[in-house]
């Protein structure tokens, strides 16, 4: 049933999805910059809701894309395994002791993991903001219930796959599976990285790497949870914040 | 043969999940929505009707403090947001509304409690070898569409003394983890889920509660 898409001819709005697909691969478009008329013919023709459309998936295509190159009709054909969710500010997206069954993708405002400990205190292991994946890939991969909770520290919008569309699609798609690899790998390396800075380095520097790799972190995530990302209290962080300034 | 099957208490979960209720100003959409907010989920109410929902919605925190229950007045925007979308929607709205919503609901449980008639209640609007649910599945080839009716009197949910634990409710869909959530979901509101089989299997259904509800009125 679901291969005879490939050959189906995409509808208006699979034109623009296209065309928007192909302007991504070549880097012209800014997704953000998107909302406020990278697409000025297809705003004036078309309704809020067709933009808002091609916004839902513009950010995860921009980023397949980048990896691995698609046509618009395998563009067509995955988006129909995906799933679009928008996740209000603190509201969760996976709480503790149930399976994690999808990967969320985030294409606009900031997820995080966290490991709530008995007396309360919460560790975050994780934050994903725009173009980041996020999941407990261990519950994922084994159906074992998660030990960590993900929720949406900024109103958000996701793109999910689950377990099963994603399995389906690993078998249909091998540019989905060299997707997977690849953003796999990287994520790997991320936790790699996270791991030897936390073992070797001191706390200033450890600080210093993260402003230096995630700008955009330090800015938009409240201070007590970077604190908690980097194992600290708040008061040894603000610590650390003023001697790295006063040291400048 | 469609075989009837009771379905064992499944584990609850945690995550709270998100029912957008399309027609939530209708008896039976409101009414539903009344009772899945008293479960562990986030209900979003939408209908054409913003200010009947908004009223319906105060009642349900008025009955209920603790609910997690929202107006949202676009049937995308909260479908957007939902993990399970209930259609309670008339079967002349139902074109309308599947494309309206067609962009967001991939792959997400979509459940039609509607009952193709017409004004007339033993005419039914579909052929009987296409169902409406299945011209819904057909509309939304990328979600898991799942036919639920009451049984037998759909009109009762509302009224007093009617003893809710009594009411089965029928589940017909092609996807067995979707009918399984929706059975929860059943469940959870109160209500007694009989899975009935797939979505072809279905088709009779909206044939015998008809007649009930003809024979409901007649009585």
């Amino acid at each position: 049933m679901r291969q005879q898409q490939w050959h189906k001819a995409p509808d208006i709005r699979g034109f623009f999805i296209f065309e928007a697909g192909v302007s991504a691969k070549m880097g012209k478009v800014d997704e953000r910059a998107g909302r406020n008329g990278t697409f000025p013919r297809l705003m004036s023709f078309h309704s809020g809701f067709v933009t808002n459309f091609i916004m839902m998936y513009s950010l995860y295509f921009q980023t397949f894309n980048t990896k691995v190159a698609l046509t618009g009709e395998e563009q067509e054909v995955i988006k129909h395994y995906l799933t679009v969710k928008k996740l209000r500010r603190k509201q969760y997206l996976l709480q503790e002791e149930d399976v994690c069954k999808m990967v969320a993708f985030v294409e606009k405002g900031a997820l995080r993991s966290y490991k709530l400990n008995e007396d309360g205190s919460e560790h975050i292991v994780q934050f994903a903001l725009e173009g980041a994946f996020m999941t407990d890939l261990y519950s994922f991969l084994t159906n074992e219930p998660s030990i960590y909770n993900i929720d949406a520290i900024e109103d958000s919008e996701l793109v999910l796959i689950t377990k099963s569309a994603s399995d389906e699609l690993r078998m249909l798609s091998p540019k989905y599976q060299e997707f997977i690899f690849q953003a796999t790998s990287e994520a790997y390396i991320q936790l790699e990285r996270r791991i030897t800075y936390t073992i070797s380095l001191s706390l200033d520097e450890r600080y210093k790497q993260l402003v230096a790799n995630y700008p955009d972190i330090i800015q938009r995530v409240p201070q007590h949870m970077i604190a908690s990302y980097m194992g600290l209290t708040p008061e040894t962080l603000s610590r650390v914040r003023k001697r790295i300034s006063f040291n400048k | 043969m469609p075989s009837s099957s009771f379905v064992s208490q499944a584990k609850e979960m945690n995550t709270k999940q998100v029912v957008a209720v399309v027609g939530a100003s209708e008896r039976i959409g409101s009414a539903m929505a009344t009772a899945i907010s008293k479960g562990n989920y986030r209900v979003l109410l939408q209908s054409e009707n913003f200010e009947k929902v908004q009223y319906i919605v105060n009642e349900i925190r008025r009955d209920s403090p603790g609910s997690d229950v929202e107006a949202v007045p676009y049937a995308m925007e909260a479908c957007w947001e939902a993990d399970i979308i209930i259609l309670a929607i008339s079967y002349a709205k139902q074109r309308k509304v599947a494309e309206e919503i067609s962009q967001v609901v991939n792959q997400k449980i979509v459940i039609s409690i509607a009952i193709p008639v017409s004004d007339a209640p033993t005419v039914l609007l579909t052929s009987p070898y296409f169902s409406a649910v299945e011209e819904l599945q057909a509309m939304l080839p990328h979600s898991k569409v799942i036919k639920v009716l009451s049984c037998p009197f759909t009109n009762g949910l509302n009224e007093p003394g009617m003893d809710a634990q009594r009411l089965d409710f029928l589940i017909a869909g092609n996807d067995e983890h979707a009918r399984q959530s929706v059975c929860d979901l059943v469940k959870d509101a109160g209500f007694n889920p009989v899975i009935v089989g797939n979505l072809a299997a279905g088709r009779t259904l909206p044939t015998i509660t008809s007649l009930l509800h003809t024979g409901n009125k007649n009585n």
